[in-house]
């Protein structure tokens, strides 16, 4: 190639070595988004385990005690069911911890696991704060917050998702719907809820641990039993994003990926904002 | 990441080619007016494909390090029966780990500390509002023949002297406090109960303690373990929280008087705490200027517990 780029765009290394051409890339994520994110991951899962180790003491869901088990806790109700009916589970000595070992740190560990959860929840507060911090520096924030059409856009996301496998196996033609954001609008709606997610199970959190001295905190949210519910199902808020959110970073492609890692992207010309 | 901007190309349209070839880059370039909540588009940045593998590495190797000491780190601070389960058959507890794991404990309790004022009651409730309490004994429910001897021993006190009171001294000498309020168990339950009893503060004013002390050691010595057998429960209570008004020694449960299922004859009501500080069964009260020992602090739980 015999043209040069404009020299004052020019990084000093590529001066010395002319025969290289300088490479486009766009800066996606701050860094402390990045680091931020990739904390979320031993933070989150440390509070997932010690957290359902915690319900282990005092289950949300209770029914009358089974005759024959004992068992009042309808999380450990599953346990017994896979225990029945999965081949290779039949002779697991203790049914009712089956769920408890394999989602949690373990039953009967209240103290260590309350002792982990307060770590990674103070944690996960400060990570939080960092996350903040870099979108607001980077100005990553805008790109998150919802526009005007983006119910309609987000129900095209929808179904671009849904019907990629089958149009995939059809081997039909199956076009991904422009845009020409950071985001599609499923995505600024997911990035917005779950860090709205994190908020609330950190104040649902407090009003579970001080539920004297912020005692306005739990009335919020409807009192302190009411507390313990939001704070369980917000869980399920994490585990239900992280499914897809992984599944389609993997299906974006090294890009997507890499530059949560390295904060640029190489994708400079996207072939739909071309379009539009 | 020292991303090299420079000036006007980075802003360059993200609906131009990105050859950076256009003499008409310089002039697409100029910002647009945007508002304040408009996406603004993604600098783009020209970087020499060597600079860019260097960051590159450099980026991978310190993540790929960072998620391994977080690996490790896990490994060091999960609870010994979890790695156990894992596959870990080495033991991985140390000093070490304990002292991390309770700093974070102490950090919780500090917060506890700082949000606690004598001023703030906690809510209280309408007779209507009352739930059901479960006799939580850790251990089996004491036989209820000790009620009959039962006596209140107070020690550490202004006087230099050992104080014994039985359950009528108190009834005569203390005024009864109705209350109704939430006891919130560290399992997560919790229940509103009715309770009556004198308060603490006026024990505290008729005996007064040593001028040193900080701390009560509330004691009940007929408490037993799982098989039964005499196993003391000693718990410590800051004195500030003792004086806190809503701070009861309780008597009556429900209006009656207490059964041995909730700590007859007397036990300790401090709805500030966790459940497992208000001590059932009270037999002694050690005032003391070091915070004594406690039951729970010593199975791995907080020792403040303010709620």
């Amino acid at each position: 190639m015999s043209h040069s780029t404009h020299p004052d765009c020019e990084p000093s290394s590529t001066s010395t070595l002319p025969e290289q051409r300088g490479v486009l890339v766009v800066r996606k994520h701050h860094f402390l988004v990045r680091w931020s994110h990739w904390l979320n991951v031993p933070i989150l899962l440390g509070l997932i385990l010690s957290g359902i180790s915690i319900y282990w003491a005092s289950p949300i869901y209770q029914h009358k005690p089974d005759l024959n088990t004992g068992n009042f806790d309808v999380a450990a109700d599953i346990g017994i069911w896979i225990c029945a009916h999965v081949p290779g589970e039949h002779h697991y000595s203790s049914p009712s911890d089956w769920i408890y070992n394999h989602m949690s740190l373990g039953p009967g560990m209240l103290a260590p696991a309350l002792r982990v959860h307060w770590l990674c929840a103070y944690s996960f507060m400060l990570n939080g704060l960092v996350y903040l911090a870099g979108l607001i520096i980077g100005g990553g924030w805008r790109s998150l917050l919802s526009r005007r059409d983006d119910l309609l856009d987000a129900l095209r996301m929808f179904r671009y998702y849904v019907g990629f496998p089958f149009a995939k196996l059809t081997r039909r033609q199956w076009l991904h719907p422009l845009f020409n954001t950071k985001y599609n609008a499923l995505q600024r709606a997911a990035y917005f809820s779950v860090p709205v997610a994190g908020f609330l199970s950190v104040a649902t959190g407090w009003a579970i641990h001080k539920p004297m001295q912020l005692h306005w905190l739990a009335t919020l949210v409807g009192g302190y039993n009411a507390a313990r519910v939001w704070h369980f199902w917000l869980m399920w808020i994490y585990i239900l994003f992280v499914v897809p959110h992984v599944i389609l970073v993997f299906g974006d492609g090294w890009d997507t990926l890499r530059s949560m890692i390295l904060g640029w992207s190489m994708r400079v010309e996207r072939p739909e904002v071309v379009a539009k | 990441m020292n991303d090299r901007e420079n000036g006007d190309n980075s802003l360059r349209p993200k609906n131009e080619p990105p050859t950076g070839l256009e003499p008409e880059v310089k002039s697409v370039c100029v910002k647009t007016p945007q508002s304040f909540f408009g996406e603004r588009p993604l600098p783009a940045i020209e970087m020499a494909p060597r600079v860019l593998r260097y960051q590159s590495r450099r980026a991978f190797l310190v993540f790929g390090t960072g998620a391994l000491a977080t690996l490790a780190g896990s490994a060091f601070l999960l609870p010994q029966e979890t790695l156990s389960r894992l596959g870990m058959g080495r033991n991985m507890d140390s000093p070490g780990k304990e002292w991390f794991l309770n700093r974070a404990l102490r950090i919780d309790d500090d917060v506890a500390e700082a949000l606690y004022s004598a001023n703030r009651s906690v809510s209280t409730y309408t007779k209507s509002q009352i739930t059901p309490l479960k006799n939580n004994y850790n251990g089996a429910t004491p036989d209820p023949g000790y009620i009959s001897g039962w006596r209140l021993t107070l020690d550490g006190l202004a006087s230099g002297l050992s104080v014994s009171l039985d359950i009528r001294n108190l009834a005569n000498l203390f005024s009864l406090h109705d209350q109704i309020t939430r006891l919130v168990c560290v399992e997560g339950w919790s229940a509103v109960a009715w309770w009556a009893g004198l308060r603490f503060d006026d024990l505290l004013r008729a005996y007064p303690p040593m001028s040193q002390a900080k701390w009560a050691r509330v004691e009940s010595s007929v408490n037993l373990d799982a098989s039964g057998n005499p196993d003391p429960y000693f718990m410590s209570l800051d004195l500030a929280t003792a004086r806190h008004p809503q701070t009861l020694l309780a008597t009556h449960f429900n209006g009656q008087p207490l059964t041995v299922d909730h700590g007859a004859p007397l036990r300790l009501l401090v709805p500030v705490k966790l459940g497992l500080k208000n001590v059932k069964a009270i037999t002694n009260i050690t005032y003391v200027a070091e915070e004594p020992r406690d039951y729970w602090a010593e199975r791995g739980y907080s020792r403040y517990d303010g709620i």
